[in-house]
């Protein structure tokens, strides 16, 4: 049944054990042990489990490993810097007071991360729709859009490479 | 803004969990994994209402990597938040009261097998009639009897008279009636509830790691369940993603979790399904409330009747508590001299209802912030002056006993009204726009714990020595709102260090000392008087330190940043690191307790001097007051709302950390929008949930944001540890009737059923201009 | 909430995956997006034994345009492809509306255009705009390939007219007509991650007054269980200049025709009265756009 893949992820290739019926999320959470990848309702609805594949943002909970192969996976635990930097839009997060209680932040990161990749100064509308998958129940919102909306001008202002 | 002197409490500081979130870093219940840990999983009922006639799981126990099954026999004692009312156990016994009860719990080597054998286990019901209004289920209480001992199924009720409101209604001018029906909401939290339990076999102790937001209350009931001594358990809260009441009890994942890893000798887990977060609720209470208002010539509240039928589902859980909460909410924060309360609790066969956000206040505040908009339109004048007439002041004490020793209420109305331009707007804006006010409050700092007790609610403990620096040792619950970091800011101020400094040691009833947990509002105002005691003690002992040190009196130093200073020569100062440093080396590590009890207020009708039942429960040491200004835009022709703007304005005292008393108020507004427009569970006609999914369970996502102006009005109240009051639960208070009220203005029609749909808006319309 | 174990196969090729469907029938099914197949397999409504995973043939997944001739859209191609192809927005603007309006990011990265179709979910985002703009799928089998409308190709609520061990592969847009603009809305509770409960596509044609209506196709979502294509509209409009009054006519037309039911989402009767809104905004708009004016 199992079968070995690998899968790159961060930048590092893993070999894996995995039976096409695994899941992303669990294969990420579990076997991996990068447990930054939330998992908030299981059903692709609440965006906790986001991860980066090549860059586009998919729920990990309703996304078969197996089908991963050859793709670049990106988790929240990629975007820190070698030297444990934070990524600007991490610490745009920290700054702005847009985490509370967490278990939607690294989902709500890579969204981000996804829309500024594409667009480093997007209008609020834009950035709305680009968070609208990712439910956040604590902060109302409202700091997470500063917060990507501030980080996007640190991007596009080139303070950071 | 606050106390100018601080320099610590009032500081925008980044929370001390932040880098660790934004990373991925903080560790959630369900990201441990322990040698030899077995996966726990709930078997669930597909009744709502049916006696157990047979469980057999010997299939279960066949299938390769299952290593045990429990069910509702193996720990039958019952639990309870609230001691007086505990019907709860942590699988059903002999019968199931609502859909998706719990029955029986696999452990097995993985999840997936345990998920596996549930399918396995065989369970034979006799289904019973269902209940699920509670109009019906008190009609049929004859012959449909939901719990043995509540023979009405009414768990309980009230009726709570205060001076003479007969009298009183018939010399009032002005006298209004209206009915009001809210939802059926849940907290929707992030993070399904999650326990991992690991019991030692060999020595009879047991540690449960859990999402909850009341370790100890959850301590108490596992020593219950588990027929075990509180000091051979252990409770340790890691990082908790959201909770907003509804981690405010144990879980049957708790007990299962705990029962499962001492049957099978490894530490198991239990996590959650998001259509189990659902299934097992706790959420608020839909409450079908009749009120009166009755006002003078002038305006002036005389007396108001508050009737209040509550759904609570099939078991007890905060019930009593909530219910009388409603009953207290009606007295503040208008000054009401004469009122009576006849509320009620009654059980139907649905996911049981509990503490939610602002417990209590939001169904009696919808219907008299909405009320109050009215009869100011019956009076020709503005809700504004209206309300401001009536507001209470610093200093008033309700009929039923409640003391507000601070209050900045007219200046939360006034500044949300200024900031808005309600006066401006309101009734001149085009059809279809509309702007709406209400106000309201929360308890902080809670007066009275679950069970009868005079215990100290918190007690802090501040280790401070060479090589730790300063530990604040406290098992309070950090659930995401901060409490971390703000104990850190209180800390530091009390000490006269910096707050990124000192170490909070939090979520762990052993490492933690006593505190009764994340609730009510109650935790800045307790933590921060324990803070302040045990700091205090802490100073007494390093300024006789410091004094030998510099030259002079103990008494004549003073600490701030970081330095002893002597008041009045300055110049001899000392510090504060060298004190500690004398102090160790001299004497050793310095420990400072601090405790915190409330005072305890009666409920008392000051008319007759007479104690009222259940009117104790709704006090606390003081209060925090909201007030907000929405404005919405209707669809006529879909009847879809939209919300642009709201103007918030709030006290809460000394704001410990503004940033974070703005992200508490920010999630609030949302939070109670939710409510107001979008959420609501459903139930089939046999109680079946059938959205019970965040995909048909409408929370308000980004695109819902509306344009949000909050203020933190200048307030500091002088009876508070740092001045401090709550804020993260006063807020919700005023966002569904100040909601409501602008759908007035803009339509005309007055909505008193929750939630307030594009469906019900296009049908009142239609309504309206048929008459 | 795990999946039944199934056997995996993601063929390179379209040959490779016809045979695969040829030969494994009923017992499998296909993965595009996943967004909704691995949610009903967690809900145990299918277990497949077989999934073919068809994301990573090439062909499947590319957007071409022929001037003159139209565009060519493979299953596979991602929503969010849809939704920020440039072509497709000038072109096929409805498609491109309803496209951006589909779930979330993630979803619209997720999901395909094929699927959605496929799936057959009555609240479908893009089947209405799709049969508005006059789309037919291509259906492949080992043994060929046959064409047909979108709006026959979806027989009813999770039903298609997909035969075994046939594929869709991909759908064939006509090039729009001079003077001619689509547009679509929907009525949702918020304005993200909602299942519509209606929503509505419209390909209108002017003359070349640029205010006679030449020809229109609208089609309706969520108020029965296949994209319903307003028949008497067409009869109402053609040869006549958009007015208040015609409007009514013909969202009464088109309420009469919808046949929504009450569900979760909306009673029947709010369906029908948002069907009638919808009318008079999307031919409204369409109108302005066909036309060349600003939209009201």
């Amino acid at each position: 049944m199992k079968q070995l893949i690998e899968l790159e992820i961060n930048g590092r290739i893993y070999e894996i054990p995995v039976s096409p019926k695994d899941l992303l999320v669990d294969v990420v959470r579990k076997k991996v042990g990068l447990t930054g990848t939330k998992k908030g309702c299981g059903q692709g609805d609440c965006g906790a489990c986001t991860v980066l594949l090549d860059g586009e943002p998919v729920l990990s909970c309703i996304t078969l490993a197996i089908a991963c192969q050859g793709k670049k996976i990106t988790t929240i635990e990629g975007l820190v810097a070698e030297d444990g930097t934070l990524h600007p839009i991490q610490q745009s997060f920290v700054e702005h007071g847009a985490v509370q209680c967490g278990f939607c932040t690294p989902g709500m990161i890579l969204s981000s991360k996804a829309l500024l990749d594409k667009n480093q100064q997007p209008t609020e509308l834009e950035i709305k729709r680009g968070i609208a998958g990712n439910i956040c129940r604590c902060t109302g919102y409202k700091r997470i859009v500063e917060a990507i909306k501030a980080a996007g001008d640190t991007l596009a202002s080139g303070e950071v490479k | 803004m606050g106390n100018p002197n601080f320099t610590q409490v009032g500081r925008s500081v980044p929370r001390v969990d932040g880098p660790a979130k934004v990373k991925g870093e903080a560790i959630y219940t369900d990201d441990m994994v322990l040698p030899r840990m077995a996966y726990g999983k709930i078997k669930r009922s597909p009744y709502a209402h049916a006696l157990i006639k047979k469980i057999d799981y010997s299939k279960a126990l066949a299938l390769p990597g299952v290593l045990t099954v429990i069910t509702g026999e193996e720990a039958p004692n019952k639990w309870g938040i609230v001691p007086q009312t505990a019907n709860e156990v942590a699988l059903a016994v002999g019968k199931v009261r609502y859909h998706n009860e719990g029955v029986a719990a696999v452990a097995a080597i993985d999840e997936e097998t345990a998920e596996a054998a549930l399918d396995l286990i065989e369970v034979e019901y006799e289904p019973l009639p269902v209940l699920l209004d509670p109009q019906e289920s008190m009609r049929r209480a004859n012959e449909v009897k939901i719990h043995d001992d509540a023979p009405e199924n009414i768990l309980h009720s009230g009726d709570q008279l205060f001076g003479d409101p007969d009298q009183a209604f018939a010399a009032c001018t002005y006298i209004l009636e209206r009915e009001f029906h809210t939802s059926y909401v849940n907290h929707a939290f992030l993070e399904p509830q999650t326990a991992l339990a690991s019991y030692d076999v060999q020595n009879d102790k047991l540690q449960l790691w859990s999402s909850t937001q009341v370790p100890h209350y959850l301590h108490r009931q596992l020593s219950i369940v588990m027929e075990m001594p509180m000091n051979k358990i252990r409770v340790t809260v890691p990082a908790v993603g959201g909770a907003f009441g509804g981690k405010g009890e144990a879980s049957p994942a708790d007990f299962c979790a705990a029962l499962l890893s001492r049957k099978t000798g490894r530490p198991v887990k239990v996590t959650y399904e998001r259509s189990e977060v659902f299934a097992t609720n706790k959420g608020r209470h839909p409450c079908q409330i009749k009120m009166k208002i009755g006002l003078n010539k002038d305006g002036y509240i005389q007396a108001v009747d508050f009737d209040n039928t509550m759904d609570g589902g099939a078991y007890a859980g905060w019930g009593m508590v909530v219910m009388f909460y409603t009953a207290s909410m009606i007295h503040l924060p208008y000054k009401v001299p004469n009122a009576h309360a006849r509320v009620r609790r009654v059980y139907t066969n649905k996911p049981t209802c509990g503490a939610m956000r602002g417990l209590g206040g939001i169904q009696p505040r919808y219907a008299m912030e909405c009320m109050l908009d009215e009869m100011a339109e019956m009076m020709g004048v503005s809700a504004y002056e209206l309300k401001m007439k009536n507001a209470v002041e610093s200093g008033y004490r309700s009929v039923s006993n409640l003391h507000v020793p601070h209050s900045e209420y007219k200046k939360c109305l006034q500044t949300a009204v200024e900031k808005s331009g309600y006066l401006e707007k309101h009734g001149k804006l085009p059809f279809g726009k509309g702007i709406g006010l209400a106000g309201g409050y929360y308890i902080s700092g809670t007066a009275y714990t679950l069970y009868q007790a005079y215990k100290p609610h918190t007690t802090v403990l501040i280790r401070v020595d060479t090589e730790g620096g300063v530990t604040v040792h406290c098992a309070a619950a950090e659930i995401g709102q901060g409490c971390n970091t703000v104990m850190a800011q209180m800390a530091a101020e009390a000490l006269g260090i910096r707050f990124e400094d000192v170490h909070v040691v939090s979520g762990d009833t052993e490492l933690g000392t006593f505190d009764l947990g994340s609730f009510a509002s109650r935790l800045t105002y307790a933590a921060g008087a324990a803070i302040k005691e045990a700091a205090a003690e802490i100073n007494l002992k390093l300024k006789e330190t410091a004094a030998g040190m510099v030259g002079c009196r103990a008494d004549q130093l003073e600490i701030k940043d970081g330095r002893f200073c002597s008041i009045f020569e300055p110049r001899k100062n000392i510090e504060w690191e060298k004190v500690v440093d004398l102090y160790t080396n001299s004497v050793g590590t310095l420990v400072g307790t601090g405790h915190f009890s409330p005072p305890r207020l009666k409920g008392i009708d000051l008319t007759r001097g007479k104690r009222v039942q259940g009117a104790n429960i709704g006090h606390s040491p003081t209060f925090g007051f909201s007030s907000q200004v929405w404005e919405v835009d209707v669809d006529l022709e879909t009847g879809k709302i939209r919300v642009e703007r709201v103007t918030e304005a709030g006290d809460c005292g000394q704001a410990v950390n503004p940033m974070s008393v703005d992200g508490q108020v920010e999630g609030s507004i949302m939070f109670a929008m939710g409510q107001a427009l979008y959420e609501e569970m459903k139930v089939d006609d046999q109680g079946k949930m059938i959205n019970a999914s965040l995909h048909d369970y409408k929370v308000p996502t980004a695109m819902e944001l509306p344009e949000m102006n909050t203020t933190i009005v200048d307030s500091y109240d002088p009876t508070a540890p740092f001045g401090v009051k709550e804020s993260g639960e006063g807020p919700v208070q005023p966002t569904i009737p100040a909601i409501t009220n602008a759908i007035y203005d803009a339509i005309g029609v007055r909505f008193t059923e929750l939630p307030i749909t594009p469906e019900k808006v296009l049908q009142a319309l239609k309504e309206k201009n048929s008459r | 909430m795990y999946l039944n174990d199934f056997e995996y196969f993601a063929p390179q090729t379209s040959a490779e995956a016809l045979s695969l469907a040829a030969r494994l029938g009923s017992k499998a099914k296909i993965l595009a997006g996943g967004t909704d197949l691995l949610i009903m397999m967690k809900e145990k409504i299918l277990k497949p034994e077989c999934l073919i995973n068809i994301n990573d043939i090439q062909e499947f997944k590319t957007i071409s345009y022929v001037p003159g001739q139209g565009a060519v859209i493979g299953a596979a191609v991602k929503i969010s492809a849809l939704e920020h192809d440039s072509l497709i927005k000038d072109k096929y603007f409805a498609l491109h509306q309803a496209a951006g309006e589909l779930g979330s990011a993630q979803v619209r990265a997720m999901a395909t255009v094929g699927g959605n179709s496929c799936h057959a979910s009555p609240a479908a985002e893009t089947p209405p705009p799709l049969a508005a703009l006059g789309a037919r799928v291509v259906i492949c089998s080992s043994a060929g390939e046959k064409e047909m409308p979108v709006e026959k190709f979806i027989l009813g609520n999770r039903k298609t007219a997909l035969g075994e061990g046939e594929l869709l592969t991909k759908f064939i847009l006509p090039e729009p007509a001079p003077r001619s603009a689509s547009r679509y809305a929907y009525i949702g509770l918020r304005d993200a991650m909602e299942i519509d409960a209606v929503n509505m596509a419209v390909n209108l044609v002017l003359e070349e007054d640029c205010r006679t209506v030449k020809n229109l196709k609208l089609v309706m979502g969520s108020v029965s269980p296949v994209p319903l294509v307003a028949e008497k509209i067409p009869g109402i409009l053609i040869g006549k200049e958009l007015t208040d009054e015609l409007l009514a006519q013909a969202a009464q037309a088109a309420c009469d025709e919808a046949k929504p039911i009450s569900d979760i989402r909306a009673s029947a009767e709010y369906r029908r009265e948002m069907v009638a809104v919808l009318t008079r905004r999307v031919l409204k708009q369409a109108f302005h756009a066909a036309a060349g004016l600003k939209e009201a």
